[in-house]
Order: structure tokens, then sequence, then C-alpha cells
């Protein structure tokens, strides 16, 4: 009977904390998707009115159209998906083909190529973007698709995961793949790369992400409006309409639709990619 | 002749192999390790704006200057810097662990494994958002008149007292630690919930044959074998508390007093990007590096001493 007890009290404790952070975790994005649909009277109604009275397309419109009326938040969600995409091509291409080489290959200094490549991590971004800055200001790519992309070709953490993955893969493979005169980066494209499926979708989801979040580089590389990322147009919308919250929540809704999208297709790949590793660079 | 064919062969890998990392070393070299070379040299010089004009050396100057007593009474001065970036680490990374190791454990022993499922997904939602998008989401819950005013006051019965969120010196880091344990605790539950699914099922059996209860299980069995994953999220988490830096920007370019929030990455950015002193923002990183730096080694001793056998 005691045992009984003691089990129903700590469901009902384990339930009521599970739940109170469950509350926490996602009362702020409901938030958010009710009051970019309010204006800013209803948005800051005591008490809040957690369902919207009607839709408030404006919201979304001022969104669009943002501070000077030419629509720039479409361009800037463009520059976003630019730089995210071609940095997760690029981070697979180049983890795939240094991962293989270094997984697959024997040649000198091979393990001091390594160490010097998990050394790296080390380095943290924050830490090397003011030389960067220099670099880049001296190069003539500030406000370029080049230099917003430049610094992140390929990241330490890809290279050591495609290591890991590409160490079990059987090398007979490979070798049968020589015997049949395959040359060897046409081994690496057509055998290599295509059984690197699960790494290549964790570590382009990774790479996206990084990007899609990444303020303050495009802080320092891009001035001109027209080559602003997301992140800058939303912080530059927030001070400006900071008295407008239901324009400001109806922007950070449509900035946010990419990632929900990709998060609600790939979630195995968001969940399962959380690996020990991932916060180290980035 | 075979010997030598052998040795033709391994020459020829050798070459592929060299011609496959060659692309990484080559980006590394450009993008890491000259830039870190050129912060600790231009740290010694007084390098203020892009000129031609060529920087004198200074030696240690800028460090001098960073560490200064007499300098520390102004509020934007690198020491308070460096007292808010670790008010903000211990006050954000401190919680993030503790809960982020309760919950999952409390998620871990649920028999559903659809609430497992669903649980998890939900609380690592908030970390597909940016960052500026869940620093925008709180500001306005921290307006005088938004939701954390309303639920603080109905939670402590308190009606209308306004907790000044982002404009009390204090409240404005809670308000930057909360904003960061929410966008971040999903990330961390999940990474403690692989943990724990890596402690094999056969050693619970056997404690709860030899009568063990279950907090006697938790204290004496799982946070001992979950210690590895312990020592290393609370390290990563710390690595990721002194980077941050949206959240801070987001409050600062909306009105909230910086010198609570002048973490060492917002005193880099507004240092060496507005005021354009290159030399004084470079010794900063130096510093902000060699404690990272030391963080990391700190974390790659203690897992490697206290990886356990199962």
């Amino acid at each position: 009977m005691q045992i009984r007890h003691e089990n129903i009290l700590g469901k009902i404790v384990t339930w009521a904390i599970l739940l109170i952070m469950l509350l926490f975790t996602l009362t702020p994005i409901i938030f958010m998707i009710s009051s970019s649909m309010m204006t800013s009277k209803q948005i800051l109604r005591m008490p809040f009115n957690w369902i919207p009275e009607k839709f408030n397309w404006i919201n979304f419109s001022k969104a669009i159209k943002g501070l000077d009326n030419n629509y720039i938040f479409l361009r800037n969600i463009l520059n976003s998906l630019i730089v995210s995409t071609t940095v997760a091509i690029t981070t697979v291409l180049l983890a795939s083909l240094t991962g293989y080489g270094l997984a697959k290959f024997k040649f000198r200094g091979r393990d001091a190529v390594f160490m010097m490549i998990m050394g790296t991590m080390m380095i943290p971004f924050e830490t090397i973007m003011i030389p960067l800055y220099m670099v880049v200001t001296m190069l003539h790519i500030q406000n370029s698709y080049v230099g917003l992309i430049l610094p992140f070709l390929v990241s330490a953490f890809g290279i050591f995961q495609m290591r890991q993955y590409l160490t079990t893969f059987p090398t007979e493979f490979l070798d049968a793949a020589r015997v049949d005169g395959m040359g060897e980066f046409g081994i690496y494209a057509k055998i290599v790369l295509p059984n690197c499926k699960p790494v290549i979708a964790t570590l382009s989801i990774l790479a996206f992400r990084s990007q899609w979040d990444n303020l303050l580089w495009p802080l320092l590389v891009s001035q001109s409006a027209k080559m602003k990322t997301i992140p800058q147009y939303i912080s530059a919308f927030a001070e400006e309409k900071a008295t407008d919250e239901g324009a400001m929540m109806a922007a950070a809704l449509l900035a946010s639709l990419p990632m929900f999208i990709l998060f609600m297709s790939l979630t195995k790949y968001f969940i399962g990619g959380s690996s020990v590793y991932e916060s180290r660079k980035g | 002749m075979r010997i030598k064919k052998n040795r033709g062969i391994e020459k020829k890998q050798a070459r592929w192999g060299f011609l496959f990392v060659m692309p990484a070393m080559l980006f590394f070299s450009l993008f890491n390790f000259y830039p870190i070379l050129n912060a600790f040299h231009t740290s010694f010089y007084n390098r203020k704006v892009l000129s031609r004009a060529k920087p004198s050396f200074v030696g240690l100057d800028n460090y001098v200057r960073l560490f200064d007593v007499t300098r520390a009474a102004n509020p934007l001065s690198f020491y308070n810097s460096l007292k808010a970036t670790i008010v903000f680490t211990l006050g954000t990374f401190i919680p993030l662990l503790v809960l982020s190791l309760i919950l999952a454990v409390l998620i871990s022993n649920l028999s559903s494994n659809r609430a497992k499922k669903f649980l998890q997904i939900s609380y690592y939602t908030p970390a597909v958002l940016s960052s500026v998008v869940a620093a925008s989401i709180w500001m306005i819950i921290f307006d005088p008149r938004g939701l954390g005013n309303q639920w603080l006051n109905a939670l402590m019965r308190t009606p209308g007292v306004d907790r000044k969120w982002l404009v009390d010196p204090v409240m404005e880091q809670v308000s930057t630690m909360v904003i960061y344990f929410w966008k971040y605790i999903g990330y961390f539950v999940i990474l403690f919930i692989t943990g724990l699914a890596s402690i094999p099922p056969t050693i619970y059996e056997a404690a709860t044959i030899d009568g063990a209860n279950k907090s006697q299980t938790f204290w004496r069995i799982t946070l001992p074998l979950l210690k590895p994953t312990v020592v290393l999220v609370s390290v990563m988490a710390m690595l990721q508390c002194l980077k941050t830096f949206s959240t801070q920007y987001m409050l600062y370019t909306n009105g909230a007093p910086r010198a609570p929030i002048n973490v060492i990455t917002f005193n880099i950015y507004i240092t060496g990007i507005q005021d354009q002193y290159l030399s004084r923002a470079s010794a900063m990183s130096v510093v902000l590096f060699i404690l990272m730096m030391l963080l990391t080694l700190l974390q790659f001793k203690t897992t490697k001493s206290e990886n356990v056998d199962y």
C-alpha cells in the first residue's frame, strides 16, 4: 500500500514539473503566433486574450513592406536562404572530402592534419571576427555573398563527424572499385558520398541553421540594405517599430517559417543531430 | 618487383589523400589560424581605424588598460564586461544544467514512448527559432504591460507591480538569462536523454533486485554513470554562454541600458566595429580566447579521466 501511494504522488509531481516546463517552452511561441494577428492595443491588454478577435492582415503587409515600403524583407530572406544553403552545401562537400581523406588514406602528416583541424574547434568565431573583418575590408568583399559565406565554408565538427562515420566504411568496396578502374575522385563522388546520407542530413541542417541564426557576422560585413540577412532585418525592424508589436511578431513569425517547416519535416535529424559536439562552433 | 609496385600504389594513394585534405587545410589556415595569430599581433599595436598609417607597437598597453583597476568604476569598462559575462554564464548554465538533468531523468522514466517524443519535440521547439526572434518575443512579454508582469504578479499575488524587466540592471540580466534558458533548455534535455539511454538497463535491473529505491538508484547509479555527460554538457553550456551576443544586442538596440548586459562579445563588437579601436578589441578577443581555451582543455582532461566502462 505504501509503495502505491508513493508511486501516485511521484507520478503527479513528475507530470506537474513536465507540464509547467511545457507551458514555459510553448507559450511564447503561441504568443508570437496569436499576437502576429493583433493590434498593439490587444497585445498589451490585461489580461491577454489568446485568441485574436479578428485576423489583422496589416501586420503581415507591414512586415513584408518593411520600414521604407521597399519590400526589402523579401530580398533579406532570400539572402539568408542563399547564404545558409550555400554554406550547407560547401560544408557537406568539403567535410566529406576531408573526412574521407583522413579516414581512408595513409599519408605523412595525416594525424597532424587531423589534430590541427580539431584544434580549430578551440578558436571561437567571436575571437577572430575582428581580423576576419579586416581581411574582408582589404579584399573589398563587404556587402557581397562571398564576404558573408567565406568564413563558414566548412566546420571542424563536420570533418570530425564525416571522418568518424567513414572510418567504419568497408575498404573492400573502395578497392573493388579501384580494380574496376574507377578513378579516386569518381570513387569519392559515386561511392563514398551517396553512402553518407545520414551524416549529410545532420550536417547540412546544422550548417543551415547556424547561418540562418547568424547576426554577428552579417552586422560586420553587410551594411547595405540589399545585402542584409533576415536576423539583421528583424533586429532593425524591432528597433524601429518598437511600439508596433503586432507587426514585429508578424515579421518574427514569417522569418521563422522556413525553419519551422524544415523542423517539422526533418524532426528526426534535428533531434538526432544534437550531438555532443554541436555547439562547439557556431 | 612486386614490392616496388606496391610502394608505387601507396605513394599514389598518399598523394590522393593529401589532395583530399588540401582544400580544408587551406581554408583553416586562412580563416582560422591566420586570424587568431593576427588578433594576437594586433593586440600589441595601437591600431585604430582601417587606415594606411602604420600602427605603432605598444607592447602590453592594451592588456594593461583592460585590467586597469582605476577604470573599474566606469560602468562600460572591460572589468564590468567580465563581470557581466560571468554573471550571465553562471546564472544561465547552472539552471540549464540542473533543470535539463532533472527533466531528462523524468522524461526517460516515462512509460509512454509517445509522451517521451512529444515532450522532447516541444521542449526543443524554441531552439528552432533564431536568437533575434526569441529576443523579440520576450521583449514584448517583458513590456511593463506585458505577460511577464501579469504572470509574475498573478503568481506572487502582487497586482499592478512593474518588475522593470528591461530597465532595472539586475532584472535586465535576469531577462537575458530567461531568454537564453528558454532557447536552449530543450537542446540540453535531449543531450542528457541521449546520455541516459547509453546506460545499460541491466544495471538498473540488478539494483532493483538488490532492493534499491528510486532515489538511491538515481544518486548511486544514474548520476555517477552519467558523470562524463554531465561534465561535457556543463563545459559546453559554459562555452556557449560565454559566446552570447544576439540577445544582448537586441535588448540594447531596443533601448535597454548597456552596462549590465555589456558581455565580452558585445564589448568587442562595440569597441572594434562601432568605435573602430581594433587593437583594444583584439586584446579583448585574446582574453576571451584564452578563457575559452582553458575551459576546453579542462573539458578534454576531465572527460578523458572520467570515462566509465560498463
